[in-house]
């Protein structure tokens, strides 16, 4: 479902090139719970955004869904994201000035199929949140941003998850409530890609890759 | 969420940067539209004010002998004072400054002067205007600077005219005219001293306007046939001196208005292009979410878009609105020629809906564009 062939992402700096990504190669299959994890600054978070089609790589493909993803349209790419994938960050990443709902409906009416409050709401009584509809991201705490952060990646059912250590800012109780969250995503077919430096992810992925210097180190 | 939506949540967050765009071009709205409407109100097609701009007139019996009248400044016949509010009456006819004048020449203190009765001017109606002729009481003299040097009178003296005592009010100071031996007094004490009462040989009505059709020349032949209607032992004599000097005064503001309005403009795109970059800078991270669930650059760009057009469409209306009644307000006594033209102009409210619009949107397509360009993952990044 997911190939990357030789991918490789080099950042130009004025202090000199950074090689983040050297000549991945990666096959992720359909409904797989795949585990990325890492040091810091082992190039974790390029390799999520290169999949999620926001990072054109230095070189190599990126084919997702059959999609050489970055030999279309910049636009074609957002359409594909809006439809296909669901991002999740460890900074929550919500626009302040909507409420959970709007937020969970950001992008409700980009794409093909159009989603409504209706199912906003559905979603986030699921994700124990129906109390909290109306509230600021500024008037959550941040297990309840994290799960309207993933409400919003959810909302539109898209194939593909992917998660930046949305783990990172939580207390071991949400944590655990995220986790499962994903794990149940991914039984009901959606493929997820958890990005983390917790060893305890391993438990929930079908597969686990360490990524060091911007090689894949170990796939288990 | 719609892009309409998005564009009223942020609105209402950041107000600050919504109400100083929103005040600038309200400004600049107010400006165009307070100078437009006055500066219309000359060019109006089918009623128009004489040459845009006023005339004076002076109104002396029919009789008068012309050479005489240039020779000695005045005329030797006389008409009766009713004639000044007669004219004052005339609904043809909008003036500044009216009065009425007798003018004799007598041997006084064996000194040849002029003897010149002024009536105080005769309200016009509407505004409140500094009078333009000297307004005498009764019982006091004002004395050319000659009259003054030759008699050895000064300011607060008495002096006896033709059998009256007068008190010095004022000497005036050299004129280099026939002014320098006029003693001025109010018409009725002149008129009491030369046995004249109730009679007048002149009216000047100055700044003038009347409102006609058809060309100039056509006009001025029907208001003089429409004074003559009132006043029919009078002749009117006009003075153009004034449309010219009008006319540059109006062309000058025309010049001022076609510098000033294009600066205006430039400043305030400048001053929302700024405050749009300042919004896009705030929004990096906003904008990144957006891309991450897949907007596309156009809904990127029409959120920047969309609010500039609003700023501009609710700029337009309140500018209208103040622009307006600005012109009304204060118009008449700015551009006083014009006064009574002053109305609404309808069409540069529409013209405004389309052009101030137009106008942000066009200066915060930069920022814009940057917004649209800017890289996702980076700004994600940031903590
Ligand atoms: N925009 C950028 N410009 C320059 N270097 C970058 C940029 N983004 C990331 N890097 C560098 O690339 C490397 C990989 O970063 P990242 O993918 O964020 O790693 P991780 O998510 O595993 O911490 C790091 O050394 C980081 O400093
Ligand atoms: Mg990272």
């Amino acid at each position: 479902m997911i190939r990357l062939e030789k991918v490789s992402k080099i950042y130009r700096t004025r202090r000199g090139d950074v090689r983040a990504l050297d000549k991945v190669s990666l096959d992720i299959k359909e409904g797989e719970f795949l585990a990325v994890r890492g040091p810091s600054g082992s190039g974790k978070t390029t390799l999520l955004f290169s999949i999620g089609g926001m990072l054109c790589p230095t070189e190599g493909n990126v084919i997702v869904s059959n999609r050489n993803l970055y030999a279309i349209s910049k636009s074609q790419r957002a359409k594909f994201r809006a439809v296909n994938i669901g991002f999740i960050f460890q900074m929550f990443q919500l626009v302040p000035y909507l409420n959970t709902v709007e937020n969970v409906l950001l992008a409700a009416r980009v794409g093909t199929k159009c989603f409504g409050p209706e199912d906003a709401k559905s979603l986030l009584n699921r994700l124990k949140l129906s109390d909290r509809m109306y509230h600021r991201p500024s008037e959550l705490s941040a297990g309840e941003r994290q799960r309207t952060a993933m409400a919003r990646a959810m909302l539109k059912r898209p194939g593909i998850i992917l998660a930046d250590e949305p783990t990172g800012n939580l207390d071991p109780e949400n944590v655990e409530k995220i986790l499962r969250h994903l794990v149940e995503y991914n039984q009901n077919g959606g493929t997820v890609i958890l990005v983390s430096h917790r060893k305890e992810v391993d438990n929930y992925a079908s597969h686990v890759i360490h990524l060091k210097d911007g090689h894949i180190q170990e796939y288990e | 969420m719609t892009v309409f939506q998005l564009i009223f949540r942020e609105i209402i967050k950041r107000k600050l940067n919504f109400t100083l765009s929103l005040l600038a071009v309200v400004i600049t709205v107010s400006i165009f539209v307070s100078f437009f409407t006055t500066g219309q109100a000359s060019k109006n097609e089918t009623i128009r004010l004489m040459r845009d701009i006023g005339f004076n007139l002076r109104i002396i019996p029919k009789k008068t002998d012309m050479a005489e009248f240039w020779k000695t400044g005045f005329s030797d016949y006389t008409m009766p004072e009713s004639h000044v509010y007669k004219l004052a009456s005339f609904k043809g006819l909008s003036y500044a400054h009216l009065t009425a004048v007798l003018q004799r020449r007598v041997i006084w203190k064996d000194m040849d002067v002029i003897l010149a009765g002024i009536s105080p001017e005769v309200p016009s109606a509407g505004r409140e205007k500094t009078p333009m002729f000297f307004s005498i009481k009764p019982g006091n003299v004002y004395i050319g600077f000659e009259v003054a040097r030759r008699t050895g009178l000064k300011k607060g003296e008495e002096t006896d005219i033709l059998g009256s005592l007068f008190s010095i009010e004022k000497v005036l100071p050299e004129s280099g005219s026939e002014d320098d031996i006029r003693i001025y007094a109010h018409l009725h004490d002149v008129q009491a001293i030369l046995g004249e009462e109730n009679r007048i040989n002149e009216i000047k009505a100055l700044h003038c306007l009347c409102i006609m059709k058809g060309s100039i020349t056509d006009s001025i032949t029907m208001l003089r046939e429409q004074l003559l209607g009132v006043l029919p032992d009078a002749k009117v004599l006009l003075i153009r001196a004034i449309a010219i000097a009008r006319e540059k005064q109006r062309y000058m503001a025309e010049k001022y208005f076609a510098f000033i309005i294009p600066f205006l403009v430039v400043v305030c795109m400048a001053w929302i292009g700024i405050l749009a970059l300042i919004n896009v800078r705030e929004r990096r991270r906003e904008i990144g979410i957006m891309r991450a669930v897949g907007y596309g650059s156009g809904r990127i760009a029409a959120l920047f878009l969309g609010k500039a057009v609003l700023i501009g469409l609710i700029a337009a209306a309140v500018g209208y609105g103040i622009g307006t009644w600005l012109a009304l307000e204060f118009g008449p006594d700015i551009f006083r020629v014009t006064a009574n033209m002053i109305i609404p102009e309808i069409k540069i409210f529409y013209w405004c809906l389309i052009a101030a619009p137009l106008f942000c949107a066009l200066s915060v397509f930069i920022p814009a564009m940057i917004a649209v360009t800017q890289d996702p993952a980076v700004a994600l990044r940031e903590k």
